[in-house]
């Protein structure tokens, strides 16, 4: 995996204080939709590991890289940069209704399957309880508690998860066991991938219907049918 | 003594666990710097991920726990001999120990033997279990003999009184090097208490009073534990470490050669 240089071009701080920053880079460096690059800043020497960046919006030769990312980091920090790595979304080309749900703070990852959905004038269906970042007029927004209501409307369905909600799914989705998903649904399950698929660390193991799946190589965005929930 | 020397063509190796199973030319690394590669664990029984997998930062580093999941060394050999055969860095299998009673030195025997005359292994690394003392180190270290070259990896908390024992045993000859594991570390977490190994920058003071003193032993030390800089490297070696092995700086961004 080549790595690229890239440089903080500016930093943004959204509604809710958390900081995003713009990443200057080559075009092909810049994640898709659910997935990363890592992150590291020569300058902070002794920063044990790099920072798994995800993209919030892609632009011609930069992206606003979503949060959390180091408070060391300013406008002209220069970063040494390895992907785009993993498995990102990929919404089925026909889908006219989309839902998407933020179960953290994740909502800033999603950011860019919204625009893409909209691109494809497709409706979109936000379901979040924090702070919403810059997102279009035309995307109605619910609470989250809301999200089983729309099971049966949407015809594609993303999540922004964190590993310890992927026990308590079942119950946020309003779907008693047994029960199905009716739409294709695909999560991207937010945990720690300190070695980026360079060693298959196991640190980022799930468990899935056969035996584990690595988020960092098989994920981080998975069908949420391969996955034990 | 083994039949084979270990020969390195370069001082510089990756630990154990930090680069896969066998050398991935797309990985983070430029192979060409290795003197030879160290594969992720193996057991003789396939062992999943630890349920669930802990990484925990902190200042100057981070606790990993993940279990070592690995296919099991038939599944391991099924997959990745051909691999190692292949390459053009000479492979060192890291082998795990799963206790200290007799079944586990004769399953780490069973393992050794249908290693040797495998093309492209040059030798064996070996990771004791966990909280193994000074009687069960220099049993495996005997158990291991065989025509391969053997690195026995002391975890750095024992390392010393480990290496003291080894060198008093008269193991000294017949281990081409000891190695360094990760030390373990416990954090407070919200869920309880964490346990697991230990990584990062901050471990390099220690590892390096450890080279220090196992040189006085005698033995042969492979360094590891925090080494980050181009200068890290060399004060293990100045210390008179004969390799250095790299651990989490191969996360980080790879390593920048001199």
């Amino acid at each position: 995996m080549p790595k690229v240089t890239g440089r903080v071009a500016a930093i943004k701080v959204d509604r809710d204080g958390s900081r995003l920053a713009e990443i200057a880079c080559p075009p092909e460096a810049i994640p898709g939709a659910g997935q990363y690059v890592l992150a590291w800043a020569p300058a902070d020497r002794d920063s044990p590991l790099a920072t798994t960046v995800f993209s919030a919006r892609r632009k011609q030769n930069s992206f606003l890289a979503a949060p959390q990312l180091p408070a060391s980091w300013a406008p002209g920090t220069q970063l040494e940069m390895r992907g785009p790595l993993g498995h990102g979304f990929s919404p089925p080309a026909n889908c006219r209704r989309v839902a998407l749900a933020a179960f953290d703070r994740g909502l800033q990852r999603l950011l860019p399957l919204i625009f893409q959905a909209i691109s494809n004038q497709a409706d979109v269906t936000v379901f979040s309880d924090t702070a919403l970042p810059g997102i279009p007029a035309a995307v109605e927004v619910f609470p989250l508690g809301d999200l089983p209501t729309v099971l049966t409307w949407a015809d594609y369905l993303a999540l922004d998860l964190p590993r310890r909600a992927i026990p308590h799914l079942r119950e946020r989705l309003g779907l008693a066991p047994g029960v199905a998903l009716a739409c294709p649904t695909q999560a991207l399950v937010f945990t720690a991938m300190p070695c980026g698929g360079a060693a298959e660390c196991g640190a980022c193991a799930l468990p899935s219907r056969r035996s584990w799946k690595l988020a960092c190589k098989e994920g981080p965005v998975f069908d949420l049918n391969d996955l034990e929930w | 003594m083994p039949k084979f020397e270990l020969s390195l063509i370069s001082p510089l190796l990756n630990a154990s666990g930090t680069l896969g199973f066998f050398p991935d030319p797309r990985g983070p690394l430029d192979l060409s710097l290795l003197g030879a590669f160290i594969t992720n664990p193996i057991s003789l029984r396939p062992r999943a991920p630890a349920s669930p997998p802990n990484y925990q930062p902190y200042p100057g580093g981070f606790l990993l726990h993940t279990g070592y999941p690995n296919p099991g060394f038939r599944a391991a050999i099924k997959r990745y001999a051909s691999r190692w055969a292949q390459s053009t860095l000479p492979i060192l299998v890291h082998l795990l120990v799963s206790g200290s009673d007799q079944a586990s030195l004769d399953e780490l025997t069973y393992m050794i033997q249908r290693l040797e005359g495998r093309p492209g292994i040059m030798g064996i690394e070996i990771g004791l279990p966990p909280n193994a003392d000074a009687q069960t180190a220099c049993a495996i270290a005997q158990a291991a003999l065989g025509e391969l070259p053997l690195i026995l990896r002391l975890p750095l908390e024992n390392a010393l009184l480990l290496s003291r024992a080894l060198s008093q045993d008269g193991l000294g000859d017949t281990l081409s090097a000891v190695s360094l594991a990760p030390p373990r570390g416990a954090m407070r977490v919200p869920e309880g208490l964490a346990t697991g190994r230990l990584y990062g920058p901050a471990l390099f003071p220690l590892s390096l009073a450890t080279v220090l003193a196992i040189r006085e032993t005698g033995l042969t030390v492979f360094a590891a534990g925090g080494v980050y800089h181009q200068e890290q490297f060399q004060a293990m070696l100045s210390a008179g470490a004969t390799a250095v092995q790299l651990d989490a700086v191969l996360w980080r961004g790879g390593w920048q050669s001199p």
